[in-house]
């Protein structure tokens, strides 16, 4: 057993990157409580005097933060969590089903030519930003331009090449002794790999989806370019918060971006005692 | 006692190749097999790593697909059936447990696959557990298993079912020798008492020796010979498979053949004999070199003849009855097998006469490594 204690450099380091990396949900959550004055005071108020839920409300009712004398919110943000939910759920499960099939195919059964994996990675290969205009144009004229359906297909093509990759590396850690023994024990391909395969990758399942829909949650352009106003997500809505009158409302989108936060803490909560490695200890002779 | 009489069963199949190919890449990992092994057979397929023995037992087992050649479970075509449809049981050589189930379950697995019945399925567990000493694991993990354990229950995993045919890969070589001993020993009895078709992969000769009806032995994908075991042992086909069968290893020298005087031997440091009757009766008309093969148990110490070598004793192994001693000659170097106690009485460093019983002697062609007949 290695010595649990931490050097003081090695902890202070350890400080300092929590500090990096938690202040940004620190400030996002404080600014989600705070009433429209507080919103970007100077001096900075770090931590509301008298927090207050309206920004919440305002979501849902665009008429609630008039009670502080700020106008010209227009639209609930009920339909973009909506939205979300449904294009980041189901594109999800369509690639990680997609990513599971091309995985085992390809770490088991050699599936296409060495270059295949090589082959839908490359799809990831140049920024997002490249493709969107011509996917306007095709989905233009495929008439799925500003549909949940349209959205989805996008998500699941950009998000392919990740799950594929990363399950693959899960299939390719499991010896395939195990798959095969469940076959000659008189199991058909697809049962070995249903009962044997996915749950002893279900860490790494569990994580795959996790990441998966993180990126279609946080999608921001895809669903900027490919939607005109009949479909919404999150991270479009967080943009429309801006009025002629009172400028940026940073309170409501910092409101809008808790909730948006709320489900992958969650996921991630929920998942982490299934990450733990080792799964397969003792299933073969090292 | 067999449950048929042996003979009954010689001519039904349990398995048959008929020129079974298959390479990875370039590399040839099975060339032209040709194999019968009758069904209630114990077969060992005999090699070093890296001979074909694993691929072989996997294409038995519908694991990898051959490039060309038949073969056939229980007299009927097997190429195209999947594994689950072939009706043989595996042990792995990395044993390939269910990590996520406990010793009962992994047993248990094939039959509720095949949707036995739940109290048959109890039953069966527990016989089979019984008999491998294995019940005390039914209900824990693999992970908290020896390397002994996890054995035994993944032969149980294969012992429970009464498949055509089971495929032993190397399914003892993570247990001490005393178990392994024991293992191999209770293998055989349930073979010869169920009348079961075993085929098996092993590196180790002796546990081929001790339970095979028939070895075959194979080098670089090939079949080099298929026999019995002492078959294999005093005809070995050539000097790989004379090497690799016996302990200490067989003595080869480089010696000649002259027709003179109804046939004689010339063996390197000076020592002349008769030549053993394979070479007599083999109608050689003209002197030709070949590699004189010398078991080490044919070769006798101390008593001085007219064709004794006079070697230095460098080495003593004792290997409790028998001891393996080895003599340093002029040009050459000859383990001998003696019993203990000859060996006692010799030192590292004495000089003896050594001589060997020239009936016993292989002849190996040079170039092929054949042994002549």
């Amino acid at each position: 057993m290695p010595s649990r204690r931490l050097s003081p450099l090695l902890g202070l380091l350890l400080i300092l990157a929590l500090v990096v990396t938690l202040f940004p949900v620190f400030w996002i959550v404080m600014t989600a409580l705070k009433p429209p004055t507080d919103w970007n005071a100077v001096p900075a108020v770090w931590i509301p005097a008298k927090p207050t839920l309206v920004n919440f409300r305002t979501l849902f009712d665009p008429e609630a933060i008039r009670e502080y004398g700020v106008g010209g919110v227009s639209q609930s943000a009920s339909a973009a969590v909506f939205g979300s939910l449904l294009a980041s759920t189901v594109s999800t499960a369509l690639s990680i089903l997609i990513g599971l099939l091309a995985a085992i195919g390809l770490s088991r059964y050699s599936s296409g030519s060495t270059a295949t994996p090589l082959i839908i990675l490359s799809g990831r290969m140049f920024p997002p930003a490249a493709i969107a205009v011509p996917f306007v144009i095709i989905f233009s004229a495929a008439h799925i331009i500003d549909t949940y359906s349209g959205l989805i297909a996008i998500y699941v093509a950009a998000t392919v090449p990740f799950s594929t990759w990363m399950l693959k590396s899960f299939v390719d850690d499991l010896p395939r002794e195990i798959e095969e023994a469940a076959m000659v024990d008189g199991q058909s391909r697809l049962m070995a790999h249903l009962t044997v395969t996915m749950p002893l990758i279900r860490g790494g399942l569990f994580a795959t989806t996790l990441f998966i829909f993180i990126l279609n949650w946080s999608d921001f352009m895809f669903a900027l370019v490919l939607s005109y106003g009949r479909i919404a997500t999150i991270p479009v809505q967080l943009a429309k918060y801006v009025t002629a009158t009172a400028g940026t409302l940073y309170g409501v989108q910092a409101a809008l971006a808790v909730l948006a936060m709320i489900p992958l803490v969650l996921a991630g909560f929920a998942i982490q005692s299934h990450l733990a490695r080792g799964m397969t200890f003792g299933a073969i002779k090292r | 006692m067999n449950a048929l009489p042996r003979a009954a069963l010689a001519d039904s199949a349990g398995l048959e190749f008929r020129g079974a190919t298959k390479s990875y890449g370039g590399k040839r990992a099975l060339n032209d097999i040709s194999i019968f092994v009758p069904r209630g057979s114990f077969t060992v397929i005999l090699g070093a790593a890296g001979a074909g023995k694993t691929t072989m037992l996997r294409s038995i087992a519908g694991l990898e697909k051959l490039d060309a050649g038949e073969l056939l479970i229980g007299g009927e075509p097997a190429n195209h059936l999947e594994p689950k449809d072939r009706d043989v049981a595996m042990i792995f050589d990395n044993l390939a447990l269910y990590p996520n189930k406990t010793g009962f379950e992994n047993i248990a697995h094939p039959l509720r696959v095949s949707g036995r019945e739940r109290t048959a399925i109890e039953t069966a567990v527990q016989g089979i557990a019984s008999k491998l000493k294995c019940v005390h694991v039914l209900g824990r993990l693999p992970r908290t298993m020896s390397g002994g354990e996890r054995q035994r229950v993944a032969l149980g995993r294969a012992l429970v079912r009464e498949p055509r045919l089971f495929l032993l890969d190397e399914p003892l070589s993570s247990l001490d020798a005393m178990l392994r001993i024991e293992l191999r020993t209770e293998l055989r009895r349930l073979q010869r008492e169920f009348g079961y078709t075993f085929v098996m992969a092993t590196p180790d000769y002796t546990e081929a020796m001790a339970v095979a009806d028939s070895i075959a032995f194979l080098r670089e994908g090939e079949i080099i010979q298929i026999a019995e075991p002492q078959t294999l042992y005093d005809e070995p086909a050539d000097w790989d498979v004379a090497r690799f069968i016996g302990e200490p290893e067989i003595n080869l020298l480089p010696a000649s053949y002259s027709p003179d005087e109804g046939g004689r031997v010339m063996l390197g440091d000076g020592i002349v004999c008769q030549a053993p009757p394979a070479l007599r009766q083999g109608g050689y008309r003209t002197s030709f070199q070949f590699m004189a093969g010398i078991r080490p148990e044919h070769l006798r110490l101390g008593t001085p003849e007219l064709s004794a070598w006079c070697g230095e004793v460098t080495d003593i192994e004792p290997l409790g009855t028998k001891a393996a001693i080895t003599t340093a000659l002029p040009r050459s170097e000859v383990r001998i097998l003696v019993a203990a106690t000859v060996a006692r009485d010799l030192k590292v460093g004495q000089f003896t006469s050594i001589s060997f019983d020239q009936d016993k002697l292989i002849a190996f062609d040079r170039t092929t490594k054949a042994r002549l007949l």
